[in-house]
């Protein structure tokens, strides 16, 4: 028996699985779901997680809508860390929102 | 660059890490529930609760886990209009006078 997915159908979207993506270098005030250590960063799709209510809307009370197309996004450790001694395939899998990417 | 929010600390420092389990006392258990229970009803959402936690700033970290959850959803619920700062000052002083008289 598994538990019900939380992943869902996010038919209209800009990426897929394998495309190559920048995290915006964005800074805007507000409760942002996009750490800042990974802003600027590129990296790969992974999947496709579904469509969800904004977050960064609903932390202010606003209902969320139109619904954000989010990603599981693969980043390589050593892109991210300047002194990271580890193998060259570790990775780095982070979830992020469509309005946080641009193609790379 | 803007400002980088207390919760935002990917990447930094930690520290040294307590691993003990302190459990939970009374009072974080009751606020835990209270929490929870409206967060199932969707009479606050968990988003805003975590914005007005990263609200506090430096008194982020001053505050221990169950303390910065309990203020973070006393100030949704205010921004909400369930009760204002002032009721509530007020039945916490009636509830005390209950407490201390029993």
């Amino acid at each position: 028996m598994s538990l019900p997915s939380a992943y869902t159908e996010a038919p209209v979207r800009r990426f897929d699985v394998g495309d190559r993506v920048a995290v915006k270098a964005w800074y805007p005030p507000g409760h942002r779901r996009t750490p800042h250590y990974i802003r600027g960063k590129r990296g790969v799709i992974e999947r496709v997680c579904g469509a969800f209510a904004n977050p960064e809307e609903l932390a202010y009370g606003l209902d969320g809508e139109p619904k954000r197309v989010l990603y599981r996004v693969r980043f390589r450790q050593r892109d991210l860390w300047p002194d990271y001694s580890g193998p060259e395939r570790d990775a780095l899998e982070l979830e992020i929102y469509e309005h946080w990417l641009e193609p790379a | 660059m803007s400002e980088q929010r207390p919760h935002d600390m990917g990447g930094e420092p930690g520290g040294p890490i307590d691993t003990v389990d302190h459990g939970m006392k009374f009072w974080e258990k009751q606020a835990n529930a209270l929490r929870n229970t409206l967060s199932r009803r969707k009479i606050v959402r968990l988003d805003e609760l975590r914005r007005a936690a990263e609200d506090l700033g430096s008194r982020y970290y001053e505050l221990e886990y169950f303390e910065r959850t309990t203020e973070a959803l006393r100030t949704v619920l205010i921004e909400r209009g369930y009760f204002t700062e002032a009721e509530l000052r007020s039945k916490m002083a009636e509830v005390r006078r209950r407490y201390e008289s029993a």
